[in-house]
């Protein structure tokens, strides 16, 4: 709200030569003056897309504009070929240089990306840096693909994945909405290292999930994501738990999971039901979400069963 | 004081002085010239020549962020390594740092403050205000614990300087509850504004602050002038210093305030960056002894080579990404500080 | 100011001066110092002769009464001031960080704004002080004697090209050997005659204070019990202040020794 909200909006470039359009070329061969006045000139330069979010990643793919992207940050790991891709590193640490370098003129952004100063001297610097906000539902899915649909020359393209989209949501969500079984208790536990350990609570992008798979989140306390308490989860009474696998391999696998205080002594930790999916497929919210309320609805579904 | 004064001058002309000066010299040339695009002569011959056409490819790299980023990579060292030395001379503890006395993280929980409160209270701040508003506060913090500090210390234990060393203690310890309760209260959004101050950036460089920090510099430069010599006196401790003519209140205030505005802008512009100034007063006092006159302009230069090496580092370690410049700095300077409490060790 | 009962030509002038410390009152202190004069404090350990001493020094401020320093109430002066008429060997000779020889003996200087003469004026003090081999060396490596000597030279810096001043001394050799207690002492006496200095010093050993002395003040329970010249002090008076009974021989020169008695106490 205080620092951000400004950058929402594309950050306006300086009126200024467009002069890191070339410098892809300046890369390999030797700097000519004469290049950059090719390009003052209004000779159309190939479109090249720097995308900081994974989820931002996963649309460009999605739309067919890969070939145009010349860097991604740290969490744009699907489809595996973004791993390839140059990395600008972690999304809120970025470098104004080393985006420059990479000679993008289009700077794609989550509201994560930063520091803003960073954001604003790539502005600056005459590339547009677009900061698309973080509405993780399925309408905010849609309406990112349709801002990087326009701003990528590929509306088209974005309207057709959003029929499909919205096709493919249709199917996982219809019987989900038909069931008629009492819906489960999650808890979902977020975990970057093995000493910090978080819930997520109301508004958190988990939050959203459990309730397009028609369970209900254990949490109802509070809002966002904050640290675990033994009591907080023994009141909180889950009936399963969900983590992220990335967050399961950090506290050590099931038994791991087990060993948190409190946990242990739910109906979850009792009955073993614990739960993981990978971290940007179930919470990237990008154009995999109608597979990832599938998948995350079977697993939930199985634990049940099982 | 004319003595001292020609002294100070005197030192910068030693050898060490020059030595340290020429690898400075060489170390922002090599570091202007790394980094993640490729900078060619004619870059620097556009910057040069200085007509009114805009500069374009790596010369605006260059002049607009390299060129910056650097000078404030120099300064800000400059500025940690001075704050170091005197509150190492202050408290005449070689283990004490301006983080010690809890400006740091004043400045610190100021921001985190700012951040969360503002935001929460839903007042609306306009644009144009946003930029200098976190800037603002930590900068104010860092001045405010300083005064409470200063006047808490003279009220409970009168001059006695182990007692503003605990009224630091303790002020820290506040400061970290404070942005502690902060971060908890803070909404996902407003906690990706408050990383900013723990992990410690350079990005943030343009010449309007190198230009700010430098005339902080040059002032703070001009009142160490007078300062050092007295600041000598301190070793003998505070009523020997007395009798000797020295106003050790005074003297305090003074170099309080000297710290409070190199650690207010570093804060402010930077976030948190450790070790420099623990690190760097050390190397000039194994290097020309701990006479303060010597040491504080000394210092400052190896706080600047330091700051420049870690940033350099950050920035082109992991290209196009950048590393935290916090991490530069702690490997530099967690292992000399381990070796440093090891020859005391021996020492003593 | 105050010239009721005395001339006007006192170093050092204290009149019903009390202070408090905690719960603990002391004084009130009445004296006067002249020029010149050679005076040494003693008392039982806890007396309140280092606290006599911090008010002498202006570390202190009264709670009550008038100190007054060359006909100007102490507290009138500034510190910088203070520094050029009088100075104070320390009983702890600890220096931080190691500092060089030459710096801590120059230190002694430090208040002076213009002072061309000071690298003469350190390498003569130093040499004053039986401390002139030590220049070049850093401080935290001497022994405990060498530090009072350089300590000492520092203390001659600082009042090297003044004329009657004051020099207040803090049991500062009461850790020595006798020969270098004897040396340093000399050192003080006479830099101190040449130059017209007093000397307030406050001691532990009886036999120094009696023979070079020429008048001792008392110091017992926080206060001031006796001012004497030397010559009219008696066992009796020791013994009282010590409260410790006394044995007194005469060397082949016409020296007076005391020296407690193996005897009992005396009652008080």
């Amino acid at each position: 709200m205080l620092t951000l909200d400004d950058l929402e909006k594309t950050v306006k470039p300086l009126p200024r030569r467009h002069f890191l359009t070339q410098l892809g070329a300046m890369m390999t061969t030797i700097a000519l003056p004469q290049l950059a006045l090719a390009n003052e000139s209004g000779k159309k330069v190939a479109r090249r897309i720097v995308s900081v979010g994974g989820g931002l990643t996963e649309i460009i793919y999605a739309l067919g504009a890969e070939k145009e992207l010349v860097g991604v940050d740290t969490t744009s790991l699907y489809p595996q070929a973004a791993t390839k891709l140059p990395s600008v590193g972690y999304a809120r640490a970025l470098s104004s240089e080393g985006i420059l370098a990479l000679s993008p003129t289009l700077v794609l952004a989550s509201e994560d990306a930063g520091p803003p100063t960073v954001l604003r001297q790539i502005g600056t610097a005459g590339v547009p840096v677009t900061v698309l906000s973080a509405n993780d539902r399925f309408e905010g899915v849609v309406e990112r693909i349709q801002r990087v649909g326009a701003l990528i020359d590929r509306s088209a393209q974005a309207s057709q994945l959003e029929n499909q989209l919205k096709q493919d949501w249709q199917r996982a969500r219809a019987p989900i909405i038909a069931r008629k079984t009492p819906a489960p208790r999650v808890l979902f536990i977020l975990s970057h290292s093995p000493g910090q350990v978080m819930v997520g609570g109301k508004g958190s992008s988990a939050d959203a999930m459990i309730a397009y798979v028609g369970a209900r989140n254990a949490i109802e306390g509070f809002e966002g994501f904050k640290p675990l308490t033994p009591e907080a989860v023994i009141a909180a009474q889950p009936d399963i738990i969900l983590l992220t696998e990335q967050g399961m391999s950090v506290v050590g696998g099931v038994d791991g999971v087990l060993k948190l205080p409190g946990l242990a002594q739910t109906t979850a930790g009792q009955k073993r039901r614990v739960v993981a999916l990978e971290a940007m497929f179930m919470l990237g919210f990008g154009p995999r979400l109608p597979q990832a309320v599938s998948a995350l609805d079977q697993v939930l579904t199985k634990a049940m069963q099982g | 004081m004319v003595k001292s004064r020609l002294f100070f001058s005197q030192q910068l002309t030693h050898r060490p002085a020059w030595l340290l000066m020429l690898v400075l010299i060489l170390g922002v040339w090599a570091a202007a010239t790394m980094g993640a695009v490729t900078i060619t002569w004619s870059d620097w011959l556009a910057i040069l020549q200085g007509d009114d056409e805009p500069l374009s490819g790596g010369a605006y790299v260059l002049w607009h962020l390299r060129l910056p980023r650097i000078l404030f990579a120099v300064m800000i060292g400059a500025a940690l390594a001075l704050s170091g030395a005197l509150t190492q001379g202050l408290f005449r503890n070689p283990l004490a740092d301006p983080g010690l006395l809890g400006v740091t993280s004043g400045a610190a929980c100021a921001a985190a403050l700012t951040i969360v409160l503002l935001a929460g209270s839903g007042i609306e701040v306009p644009v144009a205000l946003r930029y200098w508003l976190l800037p603002a506060a930590a900068f104010a913090g860092a001045v405010a614990v300083c005064f409470i500090l200063d006047s808490v210390a003279r009220w409970l234990t009168a001059d006695s300087i182990a007692g503003l060393l605990l009224t630091g203690i303790a002020l820290n310890a506040l400061a970290a509850a404070v942005i502690g309760l902060c971060t908890y209260l803070a909404t996902d959004e407003q906690l990706r504004s408050l990383t900013f101050w723990t992990l410690g950036s350079l990005a943030g460089a343009n010449w309007a602050l190198t230009t700010a920090l430098l005339v902080a510099l040059i002032l703070a430069f001009w009142a160490l002038r007078r300062l050092t010599h007295t600041m000598n006196a301190l070793a003998l401790g505070e009523a020997a210093a007395a009798h000797v003519g020295v106003n050790v209140r005074a003297l305090r205030v003074r170099v309080i305030m000297l710290v409070a505005v190199l650690c207010g802008f570093a804060v402010a512009w930077c976030g948190m960056i450790g070790f420099i100034g623990l690190v760097a007063p050390h190397i000039v006092r194994l290097l020309v002894g701990p006479d303060q006159r010597r040491l504080a302009p000394l210092a400052m230069l190896v706080g600047a080579i330091l700051l420049l090496l870690a940033d350099t580092a950050a920035r082109t370690v992991a290209i196009p990404a950048e590393i935290p410049v916090g991490i530069f700095t702690a490997l530099l300077g967690a292992p000399f500080f381990l070796i440093l409490l090891a020859r005391m060790r021996r020492g003593s | 100011m105050s010239h009721s009962h005395t001339s006007a030509t006192e170093l050092l002038l204290f009149n019903q001066v009390t202070v408090a410390l905690g719960k603990r009152q002391f004084g009130p202190f009445t004296l006067s110092i002249q020029p010149g004069e050679q005076v040494a404090i003693l008392g039982p350990s806890g007396a309140g002769k280092s606290t006599l001493l911090k008010l002498l020094a202006r570390e202190l401020t009264p709670a009550s009464g008038q100190a007054q320093f060359e006909q100007r109430s102490l507290h009138d002066w500034s510190l910088a001031e203070l520094s050029r008429r009088r100075a104070i060997l320390p009983q702890s000779h600890e220096v931080a960080f190691g500092l060089p020889v030459d710096l801590v003996i120059g230190l002694g200087r430090v208040a002076r704004t213009y002072d061309p003469q000071l690298s003469s004026i350190v390498q003569q003090a130093a040499e004053q002080a039986c401390a002139a081999h030590l220049l070049g060396r850093r401080f935290d490596t001497l022994s405990g004697g060498e530090k009072a000597r350089v300590q000492m030279a520092r203390v001659f810096a600082q009042l090297w090209d003044v004329e009657q001043g004051l020099l207040l001394v803090d049991e500062p050799l009461a850790a020595l050997d006798p020969g270098l207690q004897f040396s340093l002492m000399e050192a003080i006496y006479t830099f101190a005659s040449k130059r017209g200095h007093a000397i307030l010093a406050i001691l532990h050993d009886i036999n120094q204070a009696l023979q070079g002395f020429e008048r001792l003040i008392f110091i017992k329970h926080g206060a001031m019990v006796g001012d004497y010249q030397t010559p009219h002090v008696t066992l009796p008076l020791l013994e009282a202040l010590y409260e410790v009974r006394l044995a007194s021989a005469v060397t082949d020169t016409g020296e007076v020794i005391v020296a407690p008695s193996l005897k009992q106490k005396i009652s008080a």
